[in-house]
């Protein structure tokens, strides 16, 4: 087990080394995407600051003033910027590579198809909007009110690998519609769309339409857990109500990557390959 | 159709490496109409076909030995080069490689073979392919040492050693396919898949290809399957051919039975003293060409021991010289006279 694991560890450094190399041979290519990446987050947390100047808080009564909000934005470009690194690549190329028949030379490599498949590309250009995110963490964490316990520093962590395995877990089951469909174009869209619910508090979504839509993001797709629960621990107090989040978020992520292996598994026994 | 001819197999090391036992293969493919309205009409109701690309293939290939799999395309070698190496699962029917059964993907299976496709590229498009070596002996858990000298040998064997060490988007067809075939030796597989390595390629690379894959069979008795459509490859390199129509098993065995199996005639070329008369050789033969002194018969196989002698007596030939009809030529002709359509059958 112990071998297995270095094994895999040793060919994602190699893949990642890969990559890297890669990135340097275009790195105008490189810069740029650096560039348009932090472009758009700079243009998103303007907005959010424009907000802020209408109105001290999101909801009312819920917490989410400026500080902990923008702890929650912070927490939401670190998972994220971790999600568009090291996963969404190979993600967006399975669809081509099922789509050619590329994927052929995958399935006879003696390694899980899945690491492979999920993790031979790597975006190093997507990891500066993560540094970005922990630096917006620090400004906003010193100036809240509320500072976090020792515990809630210790969870923040986990929460946030539990948050990556939520999402992956989600890429993977697209990445598998793929294998189904034969094409699956709209993957990104699709990611884009579902992802969106996270990137707000759960508080906004209340009355007769956000409950039950609040109810379906938390239990079924639990894509509401994903940001909200590490959040939440980093920027308020532990309530009662938060260790059931907690737990939820640690279920959740469990869950997720054991129904994601059986569908990418199931979908990897129908693959019809493409002609040659 | 099941094709029970296994006897071509020749096991030259007393072990039996691929045994395929009524291996079918069978895709349901959905008919896209002409047109916009048809298209819309299609978004909730699809035709669908059956369609048999494997019926019921039988075969043993014994340890060391080098087969080529022809056919027309479209014929299923390429769909059975997919099954063996675990690709896709079959339909119905067995086979076993190396004791492991393909398309459970057994690591322990997968480390010792490999599969090279011409048609596509595995190398790292935007790196050297040194780096997809690295990467390679990663992957296999190659040892250092001998992962450094089964690569030397492999890239001085093909030439390709300053290749190694040039972004693989920046190499010509044929540089790639060498440095595709190192990689893909790297870790010394027992069974080599090969789907038709040379395609596009010039005759030089061709030829190197060949001298290559020569050796490395000969030296590492590794067992090649291989599909081509060029009988180049195959004169140079099979001793054991299986040509596949329409998903069943037509010819089984040695290359020289094709010739003499499906050939009833010889090819006999003179060079005679002054051009022949109009119908002065139909005695002899079919005159294939006639171009200037030179003519070009088409002789019964059973005939040829008597005619030639009396086209000698009766003639002034300068030269002559008698062949077998070219492979391309006798593989045309089983090809055309292959097994029935593959549709199956079609359902709404």
């Amino acid at each position: 087990m112990v071998l297995t694991m270095q094994r895999y560890v040793s060919i994602f450094l190699t893949f990642a080394r890969a990559c890297l190399v890669r990135d340097m041979t275009f790195r105008a290519n490189f810069l740029l995407e650096c560039v348009t990446s932090l472009g758009w987050m700079s243009m998103n947390l303007a907005f959010y600051l424009l907000i802020f100047t209408f109105t001290s808080e999101i909801g009312r009564n819920t917490g989410w003033s400026k500080e902990p909000f923008f702890a929650f934005v912070a927490t939401g470009l670190i998972i994220n910027s971790i999600v568009q690194a090291l996963f969404m690549p190979s993600a967006e190329e399975l669809t081509e590579m099922v789509r050619t028949g590329g994927l052929d030379a995958v399935l006879v490599q003696p390694l899980d198809a899945q690491f492979m498949l999920s993790m031979h590309r790597i975006d190093f250009s997507s990891f500066a909007n993560g540094l970005v995110g922990v630096g917006l963490l620090g400004w906003a964490v010193s100036r809240m009110d509320h500072v976090p316990s020792l515990v809630a520093w210790l969870l923040y962590p986990l929460l946030i690998l539990c948050g990556v395995v939520i999402l992956y877990s989600l890429i993977i089951m697209l990445a598998a519609a793929t294998i189904f469909l034969g094409r699956n174009q709209s993957l990104y869209d699709f990611w884009f769309y579902l992802t969106n619910f996270s990137r707000y508090p759960a508080e906004i979504y209340s009355g007769p339409w956000g409950g039950p839509l609040r109810m379906l993001c938390t239990f079924v797709i639990p894509i509401l857990l994903v940001v909200n629960v590490p959040a939440r621990a980093i920027a308020m107090p532990l309530s009662g109500e938060a260790w059931g989040l907690i737990a939820a978020t640690l279920i959740a992520a469990s869950a997720s990557l054991v129904i994601s292996r059986l569908v990418f598994q199931a979908a990897l026994a129908k693959y019809r390959s493409a002609s040659s | 159709m099941h094709n029970s001819n296994r006897g071509g197999a020749v096991d030259t090391d007393g072990a039996a490496v691929i045994t395929v036992d009524s291996l079918a293969k069978e895709y349901r493919v959905y008919d896209k109409p002409e047109g916009l309205l048809a298209s819309v009409t299609g978004l909730f109701h699809r035709t669908s076909r059956l369609v048999e690309a494997l019926r019921g293939v039988s075969l043993t290939v014994g340890r060391g030995e080098f087969v080529a799999l022809l056919g027309p395309n479209g014929a299923g070698k390429t769909t059975f080069l997919k099954l063996l190496s675990g690709i896709i699962t079959p339909s119905r029917g067995t086979a076993h490689v190396l004791g492991h059964v393909p398309w459970e993907r057994a690591d322990d299976f997968r480390r010792r073979f490999a599969l090279v496709m011409g048609q596509r590229n595995q190398l790292w498009w935007d790196l050297p392919a040194a780096e997809s070596f690295r990467l390679h002996k990663e992957i296999y858990r190659i040892e250092p040492a001998r992962f450094e000298r089964t690569r030397d040998e492999l890239v001085d064997l093909l030439g390709v050693r300053k290749l190694m060490l040039q972004p693989v988007r920046e190499l010509s067809l044929g540089e790639r396919m060498k440095l595709e075939l190192v990689a893909a030796l790297l870790h010394e597989p027992e069974v080599l898949f090969l789907d038709e390595p040379t395609i596009g390629l010039d005759v030089v690379a061709q030829h190197t290809i060949h001298g290559f894959l020569k050796a490395v069979q000969a030296e590492r008795r590794v067992t090649v399957v291989l599909t081509t459509h060029y009988m180049k490859d195959v004169a140079a390199l099979c001793e054991r051919v299986v040509v596949i129509t329409h998903g069943s098993i037509l010819h089984d065995g040695p290359l020289s039975e094709i010739v003499d199996r499906f050939t009833t005639h010889k090819i006999v070329t003179l060079d005679l003293d002054a051009t022949p008369s109009p119908g002065q050789m139909e005695r002899f033969g079919f005159p294939c060409e006639i171009r200037g002194p030179r003519v070009t018969l088409r002789i019964d196989r059973t005939r040829i021991a008597d005619v030639l002698p009396e086209i000698l007596r009766s003639e002034s030939v300068r030269d002559v010289s008698v062949e077998d009809v070219p492979l391309e030529e006798i593989v045309a002709t089983l090809f055309r006279a292959g097994a029935a359509p593959p549709m199956a059958e079609a359902t709404a």
